[in-house]
């Protein structure tokens, strides 16, 4: 059921693949945009690779909206208010997207990187499981109105499968040519995502979906420092602090024991080295807080004055305790906040279940993790640990993260776009588009149309 | 509207907390009877609801089935709070911008760019379309047939029903249609008979049951199908005889020891207990 598109502007001849592909991992928190070329042999460069914050935001104070890449400008960013267009993963308010796309890569002077629609192929990414309407409005939005001379939408996940292994035994894949068995963990700003992937295809019966992500990190740890100094409309704050400062414990229990303070009869010293003071910024003289070391003997009220502090200035510390990993534990039990959802370890081995049996001990020695949550310090060594104990004894479990974890779908991105043949076979252009409408070119997406 | 408990058991209904849940048309308040606290003869005068509560012969299966669901509303509300954006009540305009490309500012090219930048849609409105579609056609979109049809619903009254398990233990909230598909599908070395052990395999010390890799065939299947529905790839809960759930102390984030009478949340020591009497006290579930 062909139906005519009336584009804009009149589609060239198709088979002709563009020369640059600009590739869009488009996240919630942020955008990782860059070009690649398949014309030149080079291997993709990580600095190619642009992180633009995907957030339209306002201050009151410097009565001031950024939009997109301009958020690094901003000065001050106490209550700044958010508007992000990425819901849950999933692009749902184009206008703003529109915004910060047209900022990134449209505008005249200052764009972040530089490129023309109409000359230029895009890889987009998405979440996995999306409803259909959003499908249709992002192939219709990048053709409609934007006018790439081709497309390609696919899931997040099955990028990564392009990019090179991080693990040591795996040999690195030649561009355009990927991994075989893979399962990706992606720990992102919305959820976390399990999705088993066989030579760059996904079994989408298997995938697997967590909905805790860096956004519910960052809102627990507002209402856990709450409980000392109000900080629940300093979202950019609260974000830098959980950065800085937050790990993933090796053994819970005996940290919260390290770090009880004991009730009225029974006190206890506290391990001091688990503590932590941070230093808020102020954005006259402090333009980023920092963390240094629990010291017991300053008074805090004191430093609030600039009694004793270097230079005089003054110092809002914060002292953060058990914050620091029970926050990060959420990934591991969500039942600690009444999600009734299995914990990360829960989850991969419901979808490895999924699976036919003889692959079980093949996804289980090559588990990738990627997204930028997955920096925690100490998260694969807690992953790994946790499903050893949930498989068998003799089942290799092997857990890796990717060297750049929020990059890695970009590079795999850059990988698949390095690859004439490839892209020739993935790309939906302008005038197939036009001839046989949004349905079909869904269909090729998901594999179920021949072209 | 609500005479006596309840005689039925009723099915295990877990709500999925999304982005928004509203009281849709076809709620209805029902009264709960207040059990023997409303009876004159028995009720002794006394306000403290605890003892009011454990004195007068325990509580009706219907007031704590409406208690449970109160603190169930109460943290499904909080779930979604701490997946929310902060975008709620917040309004920025997005300011005319200069020089940037030809065509409309705000409205787009065509028609169909223009109805999506117009729309005010959010996630929820999306997933609830989609909802109402399957529930309507009984696909998604661009399937080629539809998948099998669910079961019909059983006109076998609860009572009468042989008993099957529990649904909440069953593993993945996928429908069952989902577990059904051709025999080639192999669960654990039982569906692979050329792997079942024969008594002579077992004492031949070579012996090896490790599952082979599944035929291209069986591959291929997997491969094609049709991706899950938002709600149907959520993680299913742990299985119900693992751990129970932790709980924290509300002051210090210790282990929780002792709970509130008043609100049910656990503190850890009396110093703390102390603290949540004086500020943090919610005194709201009864």
């Amino acid at each position: 059921m062909a139906r005519q598109k009336s584009l804009p502007s009149a589609p060239e001849a198709s088979g002709h693949l563009a020369d640059k592909t600009l590739i869009i991992d488009n996240g919630a928190h942020t955008l990782k945009a860059g070009l690649a070329t398949h014309l030149d042999d080079t291997p993709p460069n990580l600095d190619s690779c642009h992180i633009i914050p995907n957030v339209i935001a306002r201050s009151q104070r410097d009565k001031r909206t950024y939009i997109g890449p301009e958020y690094s400008d901003c000065l001050d960013f106490g209550e700044l208010a958010y508007r992000r267009p990425v819901e849950k993963g999933f692009i749902v308010h184009w206008e703003a997207e529109k915004a910060v796309w047209e900022r990134s890569f449209l505008h005249k002077d200052d764009a972040v990187v530089k490129c023309d629609p109409e000359e230029t192929s895009l890889i987009l990414t998405e979440a996995p499981n999306a409803p259909v309407a959003l499908q249709r409005n992002a192939d219709e939005m990048v053709f409609e109105e934007f006018g790439f001379a081709g497309y390609y939408r696919t899931i997040a996940p099955t990028l990564n499968a392009y990019a090179p292994s991080p693990f040591p035994s795996t040999a690195t894949s030649v561009s355009g040519v990927p991994l075989e068995c893979l399962l990706i963990i992606d720990v992102g700003h919305s959820h976390t995502t399990v999705t088993p992937l066989h030579h760059g295809r996904p079994f989408q019966h298997a995938i697997k979906r967590l909905e805790i992500g860096g956004k519910t990190l960052t809102n627990q740890m507002k209402l856990l420092i709450s409980r000392t100094f109000d900080v629940h409309r300093e979202d950019h704050i609260v974000s830098e602090i959980k950065e800085d400062v937050c790990f993933v414990s090796q053994d819970f229990n005996a940290d919260l024991e390290r770090v009880w303070r004991g009730g009225r009869y029974d006190p206890r010293a506290v391990d001091a080295s688990l503590l932590v003071d941070y230093v808020l910024p102020d954005y006259e003289t402090i333009k980023r807080g920092y963390a240094r070391p629990h010291d017991p003997a300053v008074k805090l009220r004191d430093i609030m004055l600039g009694i004793g502090t270097e230079g005089g200035r003054r110092e809002h510390v914060l002292t953060i305790a058990n914050e620091r990993f029970v926050v990060p534990e959420l990934l591991f039990s969500p039942a600690d906040i009444g999600m009734r959802q299995a914990g990360l370890a829960g989850m991969v081995l419901q979808s490895i279940d999924a699976l036919p049996a003889g692959f079980r001990q093949a996804y289980l020695a090559n588990i990738l993790v990627v997204g930028g949550t997955s920096k925690l310090p100490g998260f694969v060594q807690r992953l790994e640990s946790e499903l050893r104990s949930l498989v068998d004894v003799d089942e290799v479990v092997r857990v890796a993260r990717a060297e750049e974890p929020a990059k890695n779908v970009w590079l795999g991105g850059a990988g698949m776009a390095k690859s004439a043949d490839l892209m020739r076979s993935l790309i939906v252009t302008r005038q197939e588009y036009a001839e046989h409408g949004d349905g079909w070119a869904r269909r090729v997406f998901a594999g179920k149309a021949r072209r | 509207m609500a005479t006596g408990a309840l005689r039925f058991r009723t099915p295990h209904i877990d709500e999925l907390p999304t982005t928004q849940s509203r009281q849709a048309p076809g709620f209805a308040w029902v009264a709960v009877a207040g059990g023997a606290q409303e009876d004159p003869s028995k009720n002794w005068g006394t306000t403290n609801r605890k003892r009011a509560r454990v004195s007068l012969g325990g509580q009706t299966d219907q007031q704590r089935e409406a208690v449970s669901a109160k603190q169930q509303r109460e943290i499904e509300r909080k779930l979604r709070d701490l997946n929310s954006d902060n975008a709620k009540d917040v309004v920025i305009d997005l300011p005319k911008k200069h020089g940037v490309g030809v065509g409309g500012v705000k409205a787009g090219k065509t028609t169909n760019t223009k109805k999506i930048l117009a729309s005010g849609k959010n996630f929820a409105h999306y997933l609830d379309d989609e909802e109402a579609e399957i529930a309507r056609t009984g696909r998604r979109d661009g399937e080629a047939e539809a998948p099998p049809p669910p079961q019909r619903a059983s006109k076998t009254p609860l009572a009468r029903r042989k008993t099957r398990e529990d649904s909440s233990i069953s593993g993945s909230p996928a429908p069952s249609t989902m577990q059904t598909g051709p025999p080639l599908l192999p669960r654990g070395a039982q569906a692979l008979p050329h792997l079942r052990a024969n008594e002579n395999d077992i004492e031949n010390e070579d012996y090896d049951d490790t599952p082979t890799l599944p035929s291209d065939a069986e591959i291929e299947y997997l491969l094609s199908l049709p991706p899950l529905t938002y709600t149907q790839a959520r993680a299913a809960p742990p299985p119900a005889t693992g751990p129970a759930p932790r709980r924290f102390c509300e002051t210090c984030g210790y282990w929780g020891r002792v709970k509130c009478s008043k609100c049910g949340t656990m503190t850890c020591s009396v110093a703390c207990k102390d603290v949540h009497d004086l500020d943090k006290c919610m005194k709201m579930y009864t």
